[in-house]
């Protein structure tokens, strides 16, 4: 029976075992901090990480040098006249700030703050696997970073939320992950409802809005806010607009499709919120 | 066989690993088709077991196993357990029920990928997430990565050639 055990691999088969349970209980126990198997291959593997990435960047730029170069300039033009609209926004915002604050000073009211802190991190790795939708950072723990703290691009936008910290890494489960779930707020309408991930739309690089408020009329092209009911996550972060209304199986109930504000697919740099003060 | 070359045919084994690695995590990973990577780890510790049998195919996969959980998001400990199993499987089926051959390692290669999907469906379909949109992902990385059953294999084969044959364990 010993010889049959040994010669079999069955002994290793049980070793493996424990150490599968070793390894379960621990990052149960850690809760978002990676076990110290997943924290030392991610310290010895981010030098690895950067450099392919880097590399990855560097031909992906020479074949958009060379085969999108007209769109590009497109691109371009089109820019410009959008930031020559957006001038004028900002002059017509800043009247109405200064408004604003004339009449919160007249009614008592305290003034409306955001206070980010950010810690800036590169993207080194997009998903390893086809069952998620994430990110390796550059940065971890040693920065002060830690699982839940939302991610932005560089414009504001929600890119997700860290889910796993290792001390110079961290994991970032983007919007569109079929595990992101998340309070919304609908700008135009002021209602509430809830951001999901949804494996159908993952790979499609969207995600799904449900129970959504009755007695509201939602369009395509409204835009999603995260959600103020909750102090775990910063409020009034650009998620994402309605790109379509959908019924399910049965019929009785809609929920819509957010495409999201940032470019999840192009992003190499972007923001970790560590720390942040609202008020309202 | 002599413990140096006991270690000399592992270490040899672990640095053939190392190209595969490589080859998923810094080449295909930036390169998806149609949004597919394939999964080439536990086609390793397949074509393994299935050249030097049950003990030492539990022992590599236990080691596959442990980069997989370190380096694939996921259940902490799943791949560690199951890639040994599967190890000890496979070279318990290519040492007494197949013969080693290329075809036989492909035969449980397919087969470890389609185990390997079924288990990431069978939770998250209890979950409720429909079974459509899982066959969608599952099916085209099975496909894709069968495409790389053949090489790694061969490389395995290269290095089994090269090194000392009996395994002690």
């Amino acid at each position: 029976m010993k010889r049959f055990i040994r010669n079999n691999g069955i002994l290793i088969v049980l070793i493996a075992l424990l150490l599968a349970i070793l390894l379960f209980v621990v990052s149960a126990v850690l809760g978002g901090t990676a076990n110290p198997l997943r924290n030392l291959f991610g310290v010895i593997t981010t030098p690895l990480r950067s450099v392919s990435s880097t590399f990855a960047d560097w031909t992906e730029g020479l074949y958009s040098e060379a085969y999108e170069r007209e769109d590009l300039l497109d691109e371009i033009s089109r820019l410009q006249g959008e930031l020559s609209d957006m001038r004028e926004q900002v002059q017509e915002g800043a009247l109405a700030s200064a408004e604003n604050e004339r009449l919160r000073n007249l009614l008592g009211l305290r003034e409306k703050r955001r206070d980010f802190t950010f810690e800036s991190a590169t993207v080194t790795e997009r998903s390893r696997s086809n069952w998620s939708a994430t990110f390796t950072l550059s940065k971890g723990a040693g920065m002060d970073i830690a699982a839940g703290d939302c991610v932005v691009d560089a414009y504001g936008n929600l890119v997700g939320i860290v889910s796993e910290v290792g001390e110079n890494w961290s994991t970032v489960s983007t919007v569109v992950d079929a595990n992101f779930q998340m309070g919304g707020y609908l700008t135009r309408t002021a209602g509430a409802a809830v951001l999901e991930g949804d494996f159908s739309l993952m790979g499609e690089g969207k995600l799904r809005l449900s129970y959504l408020p009755e007695d509201t009329a939602l369009m395509v092209g409204d835009q999603i806010l995260t959600s103020n009911q909750s102090d775990l996550y910063p409020s009034g972060l650009v998620v994402g607009y309605i790109e379509s209304l959908q019924s399910d199986i049965s019929g009785t109930t809609q929920y819509a499709i957010v495409v999201p504000e940032s470019n999840l697919e192009q992003l190499q740099q972007v923001f970790v919120i560590t720390d942040f003060d609202l008020v309202e | 066989m002599t413990t140096s070359d006991f270690l000399i045919k592992w270490i040899a084994y672990l640095v053939a690993l190392i190209p595969v690695y490589v080859l998923e995590a810094c080449v295909l990973c930036h390169l998806p088709v149609f949004g597919v990577i394939p999964i080439l780890l536990p086609l390793a510790a397949v074509a393994l077991a299935m050249l030097e049998g049950p003990a030492a195919g539990a022992g590599f996969g236990l080691i596959v196993g442990l980069l997989c959980d370190a380096a694939y998001p996921g259940v902490s400990g799943a791949w560690t357990v199951g890639l040994s199993l599967l190890g000890a499987l496979t070279g318990y089926l290519g040492q007494y029920r197949l013969s080693q051959n290329m075809l036989s390692s492909f035969l449980c290669a397919f087969v470890s990928l389609v185990l390997i999907d079924l288990l990431r469906i069978l939770p998250r379909l209890a979950g409720g997430t429909p079974l459509r949109s899982m066959l969608l992902v599952a099916v085209p990385e099975i496909l894709w990565s069968v495409v790389f059953i053949f090489p790694i294999y061969g490389l395995f084969l290269w290095v089994y050639r090269r090194v000392p044959k009996r395994t002690v364990l």
